[in-house]
């Protein structure tokens, strides 16, 4: 049984037969170490992925594999720092051009990850077991009972179970919450003195309303954070990154930006061709570094955008033609039952309000400077601003995907992402004259806010929605 | 202790007071935060009124239906009075003044800016030890400095600024020396009256201010301790004990033990710190606000250092235990309570963790209060 649950499970999540005999040891090697029992991994081949994600589609099973194979390289960040490689961790949110840029000046020289993000996507999103992790943080020094982000509490606890190794920089950008950049504060002084930390930050102090990346002092002067933190960042590892490296990682983001959002649209078809959490995980990929590569996310998209296509145009859908459809502010596929709830009751959540981009996303930046492009991006970033300007944002994206109304919350362990939904929701209410709604719950952590808990709130939402569209 | 009594009673009535002046055409002008230097508002010849209210569960609930529920029942506290339509003086403020350090305040200033309320936000950058952020910092005073110019139609002149700055600083060198007085065993003032002075030094003119805290300082140094001998001795440390927020301090020195030292962020004069007074003025507040002081919980790094400043007082104010007071969801103080108590545990100085979401009813005051009783009596006891 053995042999075959683990191969099983690298089958299903699009390993070819060439690639079992270097993965197949690796990924046994790697479940050890990530506390993953043999029926954990079958719990994830048979019901969790099957149920949850579209596996029928090969593009989808690769997409699958890019996680896994990630979180097996994270697993072995330790013996690469041993052979000297150096270790650069980065935490959500945070563009990932500087990041990637290191990694392509000299790739066999450093490891970059955001290794919280791999943990808790494929721990609950996978295998449902992220709770081991959480506990163990809550047990030494991060109280459970404050409401505390899961992903920072997996960021503690990996480094507190050996599962990654201390980082030779871990440049962090508390560009939205304080809780992050501070958790790395306490790892350094309550367990690692390892655990080397440079932050990047920039206050949230424009007014409502505000354009921000029209402002050009603030650009300019998140430019100069960026710059600075990435100068940082380099003299810590000894390594010289040119800027023609960033503009290629930059150029690299816009043409994988443009593909999803061919693919956001495609989700959007009525009827809907693809469940929200199979298509949702592709956005990962313009927020979190890769340390194995973007390249095979890229083959994976191409090969769904071509399937969905295929769906499309037979109008084939996981929802009936007519279904109404809702934005969310952020589907993650940790918690995966959320969307399938709405799904099965009839209702659509295609896309994360979060992750699809706006007319002005998709513009080439102002600036050539790569810095001064790179804080005009983020500028542009509904999330990354003052709720006024993200309201209109907001509006922008439920006008141009004609949704029927949208979903906030799910975020309530964010002082930052999370405390403004529910003055969005007005702001968004009085603006569209859309129904809004609010769903309080984390979207990272189901211990609490469980589908039992929260399966009357979406059904409700659900009958609402049927009855406004009959 | 009459003094205190009458410095209560200025405080109490700030608001009729505030009101007469206003309809005189002097502007008021309302801030949050430490890194709001009262001392521009005086020159500009407004007057400055902390908004720095707790102790109530009503305002912060009323926030709850435009603001995420897990946020700090402090930091809502300072819309929640207005909501509920019993904030006597946030209707009449000419601006108000929000440093945006952290997540909270940047959101009240959202909320302050929905209700229409003139706003005006002051950038507090918390990567405090590189330049980019200072100059920020000292950028943003000079837009304060211009905004209370535009205000007042008054010039912030350099002898206006050094008069301000003067007169603050002569208030915080009596709180500072009132404070030295609680290193005596037992010491003439508590914690809960140190705090209300701080407090009530916020809310009235400096000058009579001044005078009475002198007196108080006479006073004290010629009275008897209310406090018994052997009352343990108490260091405070948390984020904030807001106005009106009393029944913990006062709890802790019901049952026995005494408040002798301090470490707050908010809400207190930071009186070990004067602003300098001579050669360029705003550089000078700018250092002062946000260089030399004790940095916040929410700067980075500070838990360092501010784990040393508390070592430092334990030591000098001979202290037996610590009581960790936070508010409920502010997540960094959280965090860092861990760290002090960690720090406290190999010095072997006892640390309470508190946390409070000013429920304060008699149910939960009960078990509140079977908590410090017992915390106390171990100190207590380890003493002796």
């Amino acid at each position: 049984m053995a042999k075959n649950v683990y191969e099983d499970f690298l089958r299903l999540t699009g390993f070819e037969e060439a690639e079992m005999p270097k993965y197949l040891p690796e990924w046994r090697k790697a479940s050890a170490k990530l506390g993953l029992t043999e029926e954990d991994i079958k719990f994830a081949t048979e019901e969790q992925l099957p149920t949850y994600f579209a596996v029928e589609l090969e593009g989808i099973r690769k997409l699958l594999g890019c996680f896994v194979k990630e979180t097996i390289d994270l697993t072995r960040a330790g013996e690469y720092k041993e052979q000297g490689v150096k270790i650069v961790y980065g935490i959500l949110p945070a563009m990932l051009h500087f990041y990637y840029a290191l990694k392509l000046t000299v790739p066999q020289k450093v490891f970059v990850s955001f290794p919280d993000i791999f943990l808790t996507m494929v721990m609950n999103g996978f295998f449902h077991k992220l709770a081991p992790y959480l506990e163990e943080a809550e047990k030494t020094g991060i109280p459970y009972g404050c409401r505390h982000c899961a992903l920072n509490k997996a960021r503690y606890a990996a480094r507190r179970l050996n599962i990654i190794p201390s980082p030779d920089i871990n440049w962090i950008w508390g560009f939205i919450c304080d809780e992050a950049p501070k958790t790395d504060e306490f790892i350094s002084l309550y367990h690692d003195p390892e655990w080397k930390t440079y932050i990047t930050r920039l206050p949230h102090d424009q007014p409502l309303g505000t354009v921000e990346d029209e402002v050009i002092d603030r650009v300019k002067y998140l430019a100069a954070q960026m710059k600075d933190g990435f100068e940082f960042a380099q003299k810590e590892i000894g390594i010289k990154v040119p800027e023609e490296k960033i503009k290629e990682v930059m150029t690299f983001w816009q043409r994988y930006g443009a593909k999803l959002d061919e693919l956001g649209k495609l989700m959007t078809a009525d009827p809907q061709p693809l469940g929200a959490v199979s298509g949702r995980l592709f956005w990962e990929g313009l927020f979190t570094p890769f340390n194995t590569g973007i390249e095979s996310m890229e083959q994976a998209l191409d090969i769904t955008l071509k399937e969905v296509k295929q769906r499309v145009a037979k109008k084939e859908g996981i929802l009936p033609a007519g279904a109404p459809k809702l934005l969310i502010y952020s589907l993650h596929p940790t918690v995966p039952w959320v969307a399938k709830t709405f799904e099965e009751n009839g209702v659509g959540i295609p896309l994360s309000e979060f992750f699809i981009q706006t007319k002005k996303q998709l513009q080439p930046p102002s600036f050539d400077d790569p810095y001064m492009a790179a804080a005009e991006g983020w500028l542009r970033t509904s999330g990354m601003v003052n709720p006024g300007y993200q309201a209109e944002q907001i509006c922008e994206k439920l006008e141009t995907h004609k949704f029927d109304g949208m979903v906030f919350g799910m975020m309530d362990f964010d002082r930052w992402l999370g405390s403004s939904h529910r003055l969005l929701a007005r702001m968004v209410e009085d603006k569209t004259g859309l129904p809004v709604f609010y769903i309080e719950g984390d979207n990272w952590d189901d211990r609490d806010y469980s589908l039992e808990a929260l399966r009357t709130r979406i059904e409700s939402i659900c009958e609402i929605m049927k009855m406004r569209k009959a | 202790m009459d003094t205190l009594a009458e410095l209560a009673q200025i405080a109490r009535t700030r608001p009729e007071t505030l009101k007469e002046r206003k309809a005189k055409g002097i502007k008021v002008v309302g801030y949050i935060g430490r890194f709001v230097p009262e001392e521009l508002i005086y020159a500009s010849g407004a007057i400055p009124y902390l908004l720095c209210r707790g102790g109530q569960p009503e305002p912060p609930d009323a926030v709850i239906p435009y603001m995420l529920r897990f946020m700090s029942p402090y930091g809502r506290s300072q819309i929640g009075y207005h909501l509920l339509g019993i904030d006597p003086v946030m209707p009449m403020l000419d601006l108000v003044v929000v440093q945006c350090s952290d997540c909270h305040e940047s959101r009240l200033a959202d909320l302050f800016e929905y209700f229409k309320l003139p706003t005006m936000r002051l950038g507090v950058p918390q990567d405090w030890e590189k330049s980019l952020s200072r100059d920020y910092y000292y950028k943003e005073l000079a837009r304060l400095k211009e905004k209370l110019e535009a205000l007042t139609g008054n010039e912030i002149t350099d002898p206006k600024l050094k008069a301000s700055t003067d007169s603050l600083n002569k208030i915080r060198d009596i709180l500072a020396k009132i404070n030295l007085l609680r290193k005596k065993q037992p010491p003439p003032l508590g914690g809960d009256d140190f705090i209300r002075l701080n407090h009530y030094s916020f809310y009235g003119d400096p000058e009579p201010t001044l005078s009475k805290l002198n007196d108080l300082y006479g006073e004290l140094q010629k009275g008897k301790s209310p406090f018994s001998p052997d009352a343990p001795r108490l260091l405070m440390a948390g984020h904030v004990v807001g106005v009106g927020d009393y029944v913990v301090p006062r709890l802790i020195e019901d049952s026995g033990g005494v408040v002798v030292a301090d470490f707050l962020d908010e809400g207190m004069r930071h009186h070990e710190w004067p602003v300098k007074s001579n050669g360029d003025l705003m550089a000078g507040l700018g250092k002062s606000y946000y260089l030399e002081r004790t940095p916040p919980s929410l700067f980075q790094p500070a838990w360092e250092e501010r784990t040393a400043v508390i070592k430092k007082l334990v030591k000098d104010f001979n202290i037996d235990g610590v009581i960790w007071y936070q508010l409920s969801f502010e997540e960094v103080y959280d965090l860092e309570c861990s760290v002090i108590s960690k720090a406290m545990d190999e010095i072997n100085v006892p640390l309470l963790k508190l946390e409070s979401s000013y429920e304060y009813s008699r149910e939960a005051v009960g078990p509140l209060t079977t908590r410090i009783e017992s915390f106390i009596e171990t100190v207590r006891q380890r003493r002796s």
